[in-house]
């Protein structure tokens, strides 16, 4: 086959993938009136930093606050629920016990209930404890990623061989400590995409902020955007501080993107699905 | 192997209790309230819940407009979700393939629109489909993207164009797990790169796409996202448009009880057609 | 097993603190005998600079401080968040809520009446008359909120184009209707007619004498249909099928670009739709005029109303004198309303918030007219007996829909009514609210 007919299909396809995103820089660099008035996909007067200015001192920077908040909401809870998922999808995949495939069906299961329908149940249950409206209210629940265990059963099932673990049982390491020292390591590329996953998932999701959340301090990005967005019908204004702030959400997403990439660069080999 | 029984609780006990925590206890919730219904006295008599069997659920069965949003969504997802998985996998087989260059560049281009949070690009999309302010004017001046005939289509693009990347990906690291030897074989046959793909790479990377498949399934009973921002742009989308639409509104009236009910028919419908798919895909394996 | 205990005892956790939530209250009133020491109140509202307003008061009453949590705006997710709040017991002392949404919360019983509040009644002669038919629902010896702001209505126009084209501003809805087939024939819409949202419909049917719901006690009677009604959306339908009004979607930059650009000629709207058409419609300045709402008939002087909220005191406070107060002040002092209405353009719902000075001026935008003069009557002509449901954002949900696929070509405005009017009696009967059939 000529080289051709490849790269014209990934160009088309990297066009359709990054129109909208360019679109969306083009308009956050556009004053409100030339939003509506000027070509779409094509500069105005570039006024990128004057809207960036605009967001980032709108409301004593609320918005980096969010910003912030989001990375340590996002961060510390893909951290922490890959290494859960890892630790439970490893024991699914490599021991063998009583009720280990209905424990596995049941976390499948989960993945099945709408998440509407989990609101009110968990707000009351953060609210028996009185601690909704708290960081923890958002943080414990995102630490659950119940697809996460799936992907680590099969990353562990075809990555770490059974010969292994009797070897170094036979050295005298505990499991836990084989765990961390050996598998976790063969696991690696394996955990990084699950963390990568749980870190975006993290990140889109705001019915949880929306439900626990009354503080504004707390919010993560998307749910402050989401209530200037409504907020659009009183104060026009919002609007562009909206765009600006969508482009700029997107942008730590990127970068964890790019530093995650590494780890993929000599194939995913010992740890991909089989 | 055999589980030694501390080593065992030490790996599941913490995510089974949160899972407990923030899954089970919930869902158990929810089917409680499913079986509750409310009674008052008076136009403004205080709420009482009492036990209704299974009135709740005689109401779903006899709501005709979740019922027909349940079958919209089944038409979006037998057209949207092979559409998407099949870009997904063409995009993965050629970026394994060797004949593209900058691998790393597209990789991180096909990603971006995963990063974009639903709403925020269901918003991007609305001003793209409006009829005066979208580039594509010479497209949108002459089609209303957001009739009533094109709307679901308009969305299913939307739906397309973020989770490309993230199917992609799962394929894309599945295809990098197949050990080189098993090339050899097809090289030695003088196969080229079609079939190659075709023989070799799609069978074993079979198991990656079911998974997607399942998964887009699951997605796609659960629109919720999309509808919620494209009401406020296109008319034709109602309050009901998609299952989970039905129960956002449902519990926003406040009606719990109803709502929880929906759910639950809702998840176990996605329960019985991931569990039809993955019977029939397995047949399929077995010939 | 361990697991299977751990679900038992949350599941027996929640199902202590639901029955927990709703039995033990009634409809008396609670009482309003102040706290003793410092109080802390909490208040949710999406009202934008609200922190401004508040902390004039928390400089001022170091005993009762007040702290705010915000959110998006009610439909958008803050009342769905009040809802399961009270369902827990863990409601705010105070929150914002517009008059549609506030007999749904009179309904799951989540509101403090207020009427034991000396300085609550007492308070009652300086509102707008029907704003405070819109907190008591019409019952004696009841108050369930305290008038926030108004939304009375008025008839923005592009005074330019009229007067170049030599359209008479219309007085009446029939004259609307001709100078709707002038402005036509001149290249433009005389207006967009709101398809999704259902509050500016309200707003006309409150005018024409609808009266959408009424209680008596004992059961609800939901008549969406009545002849009031019937008129106004016939009359709607008129201009539709006769393609004199657009149809783009409210709230949209498509609708801002239609305001702009001079496509759309007229929007009867709230007194907040001046600040609407500032910032949607820039390029317009000067350009705009207000005149009274057209009549159903000649020489009437009747205005509807579009929005308006109040502060409730929710359910469970434990200081419902102090949020009483801190809610009195907030709508009814000079220095809040003042301040309401220069952070987020807020047309207080009190008499003398009519006259603050910011309300008083020409308004360059509208060629130096005094608009909120103009407001400031209608607000006096709105009809004090017009009563919301208690399942309003359903309703609206069903009639949007309808709406949309009326504006669509796909039935009528008339068929959409009565789809709501029998979705809606089968809503309250669903939840087991008594209703005349």
């Amino acid at each position: 086959m000529k080289r051709v007919t490849p790269m014209v299909v990934m160009g088309a396809a990297t066009f359709y993938f990054l129109i909208p995103i360019w679109w969306l820089f083009v308009a956050a660099s556009k004053s409100r009136s030339e939003f509506t008035g000027t070509t779409p996909l094509w500069f105005a007067d570039f006024a990128l930093t004057d809207n960036l200015g605009e967001l980032f001192a709108y409301r004593d920077g609320v918005f980096l606050r969010w910003m912030l908040n989001s990375v340590v909401y996002t961060g510390g809870a893909a951290l922490l629920g890959t290494i859960l998922a890892a630790m439970c999808g490893y024991a699914l995949a490599k021991y063998r016990f009583r009720g280990r495939e209905a424990i596995f069906n049941v976390i499948l299961g989960g993945v099945l209930v709408p998440a509407t329908a989990l609101a009110l149940p968990l707000f009351l249950i953060f609210s028996r404890f009185e601690a909704t409206n708290t960081f923890w209210s958002v943080f414990l629940p995102s630490l659950v990623n119940p697809f996460g265990v799936y992907l680590a059963r099969i990353y562990a099932g075809a990555s770490v061989p059974d010969e292994l673990l009797e070897a170094s049982r036979l050295d005298g390491s505990g499991e836990i400590r084989t765990f961390f020292t050996i598998s976790s390591r063969l696991m690696f590329p394996a955990l990084v995409t699950i963390f990568l996953f749980h870190f975006v998932a993290v990140w889109n999701n705001f019915l949880l902020p929306l439900i626990m959340l009354g503080e504004e301090r707390l919010f993560p990005v998307t749910l402050g955007l989401y209530t200037w967005n409504t907020q659009v019908n009183q104060l026009p204004e919002l609007r562009m501080l909206v765009l600006t702030g969508a482009l700029v959400s997107i942008v730590p997403l990127v970068i964890a993107f790019l530093l995650l990439q590494r780890f993929w660069r000599n194939g995913l080999g010992s740890g991909a699905i089989k | 192997m055999r589980a030694p029984k501390k080593a065992l609780l030490f790996f599941i006990l913490p995510f089974g209790l949160l899972f407990t925590a923030f899954y089970l206890a919930p869902i158990l919730y929810a089917i409680k309230q499913s079986l509750y219904r409310v009674e008052r006295t008076g136009t403004f008599g205080p709420a009482v819940e009492v036990f209704g069997g299974l009135t709740q659920y005689q109401r779903v069965f006899a709501d005709g407009p979740f019922w027909e949003s349940i079958g919209r969504v089944l038409l979006f997802g037998v057209v949207q979700v092979p559409v998407m998985l099949g870009l997904a996998l063409l995009l993965a087989l050629l970026l394994d393939s060797g004949l593209v260059k900058g691998r790393r560049f597209f990789r991180l281009a096909f990603f971006v629109p995963y990063a974009v949070p639903g709403v925020v690009a269901a918003i991007m999309w609305g001003f793209l489909y409006s009829p005066s302010l979208s580039p594509f004017d010479a497209v949108t001046g002459n089609v209303d993207l957001l009739s009533a005939d094109l709307v679901l289509w308009s969305m299913a693009n939307v739906v397309t164009w973020v989770y490309v990347g993230y199917n992609m990906l799962i394929i894309y690291s599945s295809l990098l797990a197949i050990p080189q030897e098993v090339y050899e074989a097809a090289r030695i046959d003088g196969a080229g790169a079609i079939r190659t793909a075709w023989a070799i790479k799609i069978p074993l990377v079979m198991p990656a796409i079911v998974l997607t498949t399942v998964f887009s399934i699951i997605g796609t009973l659960q629109l919720l996202a999309e509808p919620q921002v494209f009401r406020t742009f296109s008319s034709a989308v109602s309050s009901t448009y998609t299952p989970n639409l039905t129960v956002y509104s449902t519990s926003s009236i406040p009606n719990f009880h109803l709502a929880a009910a929906f759910s639950v028919v809702l998840a176990l419908a996605t329960c019985l057609l991931s569990f039809a798919f993955l019977k029939v895909t397995q047949r399929g394996g077995d010939k | 097993m361990r697991a299977l205990s751990v679900v038992l005892v949350s599941a027996l956790a929640l199902g202590a603190c639901s029955s927990g939530g709703s039995s033990e209250n009634t409809a008396a009133s609670t009482g309003c005998a102040p706290s003793e020491g410092n109080v802390t109140l909490t208040y949710t509202t999406w009202i934008p600079g609200i922190e401004n307003v508040v902390k004039v008061w928390n400089d001022k009453n170091p005993n009762i401080q007040v702290k705010v949590q915000t959110g998006p705006n009610g439909n958008g997710g803050t009342y769905a968040n009040f809802f399961n709040q009270l369902k827990a017991g863990n409601a705010p002392d105070l929150g914002h809520i517009e008059y549609d949404a506030l007999p749904s919360f009179r309904v799951q019983d989540g509101l403090t009446n207020l009427a034991d509040c000396t300085e609550v009644t007492a308070a009652k002669d300086q509102f707008v008359d029907w704003t405070w038919g819109q907190v008591t629902f019409g019952e004696e010896n009841a108050v369930y909120g305290i008038p926030q702001d108004a939304g009375p209505m008025a008839l923005f126009y592009r005074k330019d184009l009229f007067e170049k084209n030599n359209i008479p501003v219309p007085a009446t809805w029939d004259e609307y209707a001709v100078a709707a087939e002038k402005v036509k024939a001149a290249g433009g819409y005389i207006t967009n007619f709101s398809q999704s949202d259902i509050n500016q419909f309200a707003g006309f049917a409150w005018q024409a004498g609808g009266r959408w719901f009424a209680n008596d006690g004992s059961k609800w009677t939901v008549n969406l249909q009545d002849e009031a009604t019937t008129k106004v959306a016939g009359y709607w339908q008129g201009l539709i099928d006769a393609k004199l009004v657009s149809a783009v979607p409210p709230w949209t930059t498509e609708w801002d670009n239609a305001y702009n650009t001079g496509q759309a000629w007229t929007w009867t709207s709230a007194v907040w739709g001046a600040n609407s058409i500032m910032s949607g419609a820039p390029d317009t300045k000067g350009k705009w005029a207000v005149a009274p709402m057209p009549q159903w008939t000649s020489g009437a002087t009747v205005a509807g109303n579009w929005g308006g909220s109040s502060t409730a005191v929710f359910k469970g406070s434990k200081h419902p004198y102090e949020a009483a107060k801190f809610a009195l002040w907030l709508n009814t002092s000079e220095e809040a309303l003042t301040l309401l209405n220069s952070e987020a353009q807020l047309y207080p719902a009190t008499k003398a918030g009519a006259k603050l000075p910011a309300l008083s001026e020409g308004v360059e935008f509208y060629g130096g007219q005094k608009i909120y003069d103009v407001f400031a009557t209608a607000s006096t002509q709105v009809a004090p007996d017009f009563v919301w449901g208690p399942t309003m954002t359903s309703t609206y949900a069903t009639a949007s829909d309808g709406f949309k696929a009326a504006v669509s070509g796909n039935g009528t405005l008339l068929d959409a009514l009565k789809t709501t009017q029998t979705k809606t009696v089968e809503n309250l009967k669903s939840q087991s609210i008594p209703v005349a059939e």
